[in-house]
């Protein structure tokens, strides 16, 4: 059982098409469709309906397939959703080969259209679909089997493990055997799901497909992808953002130099469209390459600010705007530095804390922060002129690919396109755009033979689209006895929207605000603001993104509230909860992380809640060692509610994973420029903790078990461990110190060797 | 030139432009061994780790032309059919998320086993990084070898 190595299997998409249609009568196929989910759409404004994005597939040879679009990256959505398939066919799961699906803009069946792998979505959006597909396939089969038996009472057969028992003779028929008849048959409206007291493999920890491939070398990512004839290109850019090419240099003999530019779609911030703001040098393997694109001299003009591009330079901007910014008018360009109100009324929140007992006033700021995906970006595409375009992605977006590819090659039929979506060494955000894709797209037109591209880790690093650097000014006023009276928060952060080219509405950038919106706690009168930075770095989605930088915030300034009111953290935040969802999480991280009782000598906790993707989460972090230079991070305590959990022992590696990404993050997580140019190009000055620096982990779900009720939102779980572990970290490190850490990272300067 | 090395016990002949061409990319573009994987470039990552002569080494610095006559195994050759006792304890322990570091953490702990190293001791000699956060089952893997 595997999700095929792209290089393993013929073009998916054709055979598979061919397989479908040609061949309806030695199986059954199912055609359905996943909503799609973007982060700029939302989840509300995914298209339903007529397009088919998924197949499901019973053959007369008992196999069964499932054929989905997502990206797998490490999450184990193709098993979750083969779990959830097998559940409700009552099949056994390791029957269920689950295929990476590639789009295509043929429009006679078209499979795995889309679907956008991001913001935890695979399995919380596809779940009750999945789980309907699922029914009504089997009651097709079941049918077929009561024609068979001439025998029209459905309580007369029963259904396991893929075989359709009719109980008055006796008689039984695999699926593959009912495949065929089934076909021929109409799919019913509505089918009858498994009850959730005869679940075998919901809810329960199920090993996934892909480890097999993933500790034998045999899993295939982008970077892995190898073409007959193949040759290799190495980008590099100018090292300036927005900075172009002067002059085209002369090619080392026996190399191509070909220079790529900004296409329309993947444009961001200084990198505006038609920029030359790259060159790729093509020769026999990555290395000789790469040395020559090391050398190589090349003259590039620096964008006329670039003076202005520099981390100082960000902050005053931003601090500026934490003082003064110009507010949204409607029909107003509202450009950057526009100040949008995202709830709340300004006057009465001040007043309300003008009239308080006890004001807090704090500023918080994050900086930029890198992807840094364990694989660099690279993409692979054979083109042959006229005749076909293939490409091979570690891509969170196969739809977008294909677009691009539309775009910049009109003259190819639909069907001569082809995208493969292979294994990714990470995508964490970056991998869902696809300025590497164009890049290589544009060298093959001029190469005429496959060529795989690849970045550098250092142009990894600093050509990055980045995590928004954030500057937070919030306030808050408190009554003699602790209680809160009013709220007031502003965020002045780069538009991830905005450099999309999304008109942001009266409240701004949703990626702005999230996190720090219809917060739980009664907090008496409360504002939210938000205020695009005129920091044109290109910025964009990051594993839990705004979530990350609100959360860090806001629950650092629910911390210094609580120490103000001379309250315990833990019971201050359960004071001004009243949604039994959150506090029953608040609980269960107190109780797993053992908060009411005294930690160890030398040991000091902080706590922090919060939200993203429909799921709640709380973190205990726990430090010890404390001294002037540093701390152990001894311990971190997780708790979720994500209403339904289809892998829990999935979940837990996702939480830990988030929250390891969530602590490099706070610890060390910073990019900085001068003159536009990114400053850390590697590891070295981007660390990231290591084996023995893991804290021990302790998660726990709830509500624990769960019911299946269609009426509640699923929620994700693949970045949730991410935003609430800074500011569990800070308020652990003021317990210890008294002193308040609001500026991440904790350690600017840190650095890494072997 | 033209060289030969010893690849996960056989002899493997490459032609490479000069010998400072690392092992990582010979193996990786001139053998098609894609299971090493290309991380930092710089020693720091581990993700291109392989076994020289039994010991972990990373072969994103190492100069192929100092492979020569040493045997060097990757993660392809690590065992026939996935049957090295890291790699048994790898699945049952449902180590890898991406995946992408995976090969050079197997290899660092195939090294450690082979140096004496079990258990819980293995841990102390791995470095490798993962931007995963698969630490915990990895420790928990090395635990029971
Ligand atoms: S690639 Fe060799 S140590 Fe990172
Ligand atoms: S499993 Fe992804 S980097 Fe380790």
């Amino acid at each position: 059982m595997n999700i095929p190595n792209p290089l393993n299997r013929p073009s998916m998409e054709q055979s598979s098409r061919r397989a479908f249609l040609g061949t309806a009568t030695s199986g059954l196929t199912l055609a359905f469709f996943l909503p799609e989910v973007s982060r700029i759409d939302e989840l509300n404004a995914a298209p339903v309906g007529t397009t088919v994005n998924a197949w499901l597939q019973i053959g007369a040879d008992e196999s069964i397939t499932l054929t989905v679009g997502s990206s797998e990256m490490g999450q184990g959505s193709f098993s979750g959703l083969a779990q959830v398939l097998a559940e409700d066919l009552m099949v056994d799961y390791a029957k269920v080969q689950t295929v990476q699906g590639g789009p295509t803009l043929a429009t006679i069946a078209p499979i795995g259209t889309s679907i956008n792998t991001v913001g935890s979505s695979v399995i919380r959006t596809n779940f009750w679909k999945m789980r309907d597909a699922a029914a009504g396939a089997r009651e097709m089969l079941v049918q077929a089997a009561m024609q068979l038996a001439g025998d029209a009472v459905r309580t007369n057969f029963t259904v396991a493990n893929g075989v359709v028992a009719h109980k008055p003779d006796a008689k039984t028929w695999t699926y593959g055997a009912l495949a065929a008849a089934a076909s021929k048959l109409a799919m019913p409206a509505s089918a009858p799901l498994v009850p959730d007291t005869q679940f075998r493999l919901i809810g329960k920890t199920m090993p996934r497909f892909d480890i097999p491939h993933k500790v034998n070398g045999s899993a295939v990512y982008g970077i892995d992808v190898r073409l007959p004839n193949m040759v290799y290109a190495v980008i590099k850019h100018a090292p300036s953002f927005g900075g172009t090419l002067a002059k085209a240099p002369a090619a080392p003999s026996g190399y191509m130099v070909i220079p790529t530019k900004v296409v329309a779609g993947t444009n961001r911030g200084l990198e505006a469209v038609g920029n030359v703001n790259a060159v790729a040098v093509v020769g026999p393997n990555t290395w000789d390459t790469w040395q020559r694109a090391r050398s190589l001299n090349v003259t590039w003009n620096l964008p006329a600010n670039a003076a202005s591009l520099n981390t100082a330079q960000f902050l005053a901007d931003a601090q500026a705007l934490a003082k003064n910014a110009t507010p949204y008018a409607a029909g107003a360009p509202n450009g950057p530095g526009t100040l949008y109100t995202v709830e709340g009324d300004a006057t009465a929140a001040n007043s309300a804390i003008a009239a308080a007992a006890k004001v807090v006033d704090a500023t918080y700021s994050l900086p930029y922060v890198s992807h840094a995906c364990m694989e660099v970006l690279n993409c692979t595409v054979d083109y042959v002129a006229g005749v076909k375009c293939e490409v091979w992605a570690p891509t969170q977006s196969a739809k977008a690919v294909l677009s691009l590819v539309a775009t910049l090659m009109p003259a190819l039929q639909p069907s001569q396109i082809t995208v493969h979506t292979t294994y990714l060494g990470g995508g964490l955000g970056r991998k869902a755009e696809v300025d590497f894709v164009s890049q290589a797209l544009q060298v093959a037109m001029v190469v005429g033979k496959p060529v795989k591209l690849m970045w550098p880790r250092e142009e990894d690093f600093t050509h990055d689209q980045y995590r928004p650097m954030a500057l937070v000014h919030a306030r808050a006023g408190l009554t003699a006895s602790g209680q809160v009276m009013g709220w007031s928060y502003r965020n002045i952060s780069p538009s991830i929207l905005a450099q999309r080219g999304v008109p942001l509405g009266p409240k701004g950038d949703s990626q702005g605000y999230e996190g720090s919106q219809d917060l739980p706690y009664a907090f008496g009168t409360g504002l939210t603001e938000y205020v695009t930075h005129p920091s044109q770095i290109p910025v964009g989605f990051w594993r839990s993104v705004g979530a990350s930088i609100n959360t860090f915030a806001v629950e650092s300034m629910v911390d210094e509230l609580a120490v103000a009111a001379g309250m315990d953290s833990y019971q201050f935040r359960r004071s001004l909860l009243t949604d039994p969802r959150w506090i029953a999480v608040l609980d269960a991280v107190a109780t797993l992380s053992g908060w009411n009782s005294a930690a160890a000598s030398g040991h000091f906790r902080g706590i922090a809640i919060g939200t993203a993707f429909n799921s709640i989460v709380a973190e205990v972090v726990e430090i010890s060692n404390v001294t002037s230079t540093g701390f152990t991070v001894s311990k971190v305590s997780i708790a979720m509610d994500c209403y339904l959990a289809v892998n829990p022992g999935q979940i837990e590696a996702q939480l830990t994973g988030g929250m390891v990404h969530g602590l490099n993050a706070a610890l060390y997580g910073k990019q900085t420029f001068v003159n536009g140019a990114a400053q850390a190009k590697n590891f070295s000055k981007s660390r990231m903790i290591r084996p023995s620096e893991m804290p021990q982990v302790a998660v726990t779900l709830v509500p624990n078990p769960t019911v299946s009720d269609r009426t509640k939102a699923i929620g994700g779980a693949g970045e949730l461990g991410v935003p609430t572990l800074a500011p569990a970290l800070a308020n652990a490190y003021y317990r210890a110190t008294k002193n308040r850490v609001r500026a991440l990272p904790f350690f600017p300067n840190a650095t890494m060797g072997d | 030139m033209t060289l030969t090395l010893n690849v996960n016990g056989k002899p493997s002949t490459v032609t490479v432009s000069d010998g400072s061409m690392p092992l990582l990319w010979v193996l990786r573009d001139l053998l098609g061994l894609t299971g090493t994987k290309y991380g930092c470039g710089i020693e720091i990552c581990g993700a291109c780790t392989v076994l020289v002569d039994g010991q972990p080494e990373k072969s994103c610095d190492m100069d192929v032309s100092s492979a020569v006559g040493r045997r060097i195994v990757t993660i392809e050759g690590l065992s026939a059919n996935s049957s090295h006792p890291a790699q048994v304890a790898w699945i049952a322990n449902q180590v890898p998320q991406c995946g992408y570091c995976q090969s050079g953490m197997l290899m660092s702990v195939a090294g450690a086993m082979q140096a004496g190293h079990h258990g819980a001791s293995i841990m102390g000699e791995v470095n490798n990084l993962c931007v995963c956060g698969t630490y915990p089952r990895i420790k928990a893997a090395c635990s029971k070898l």
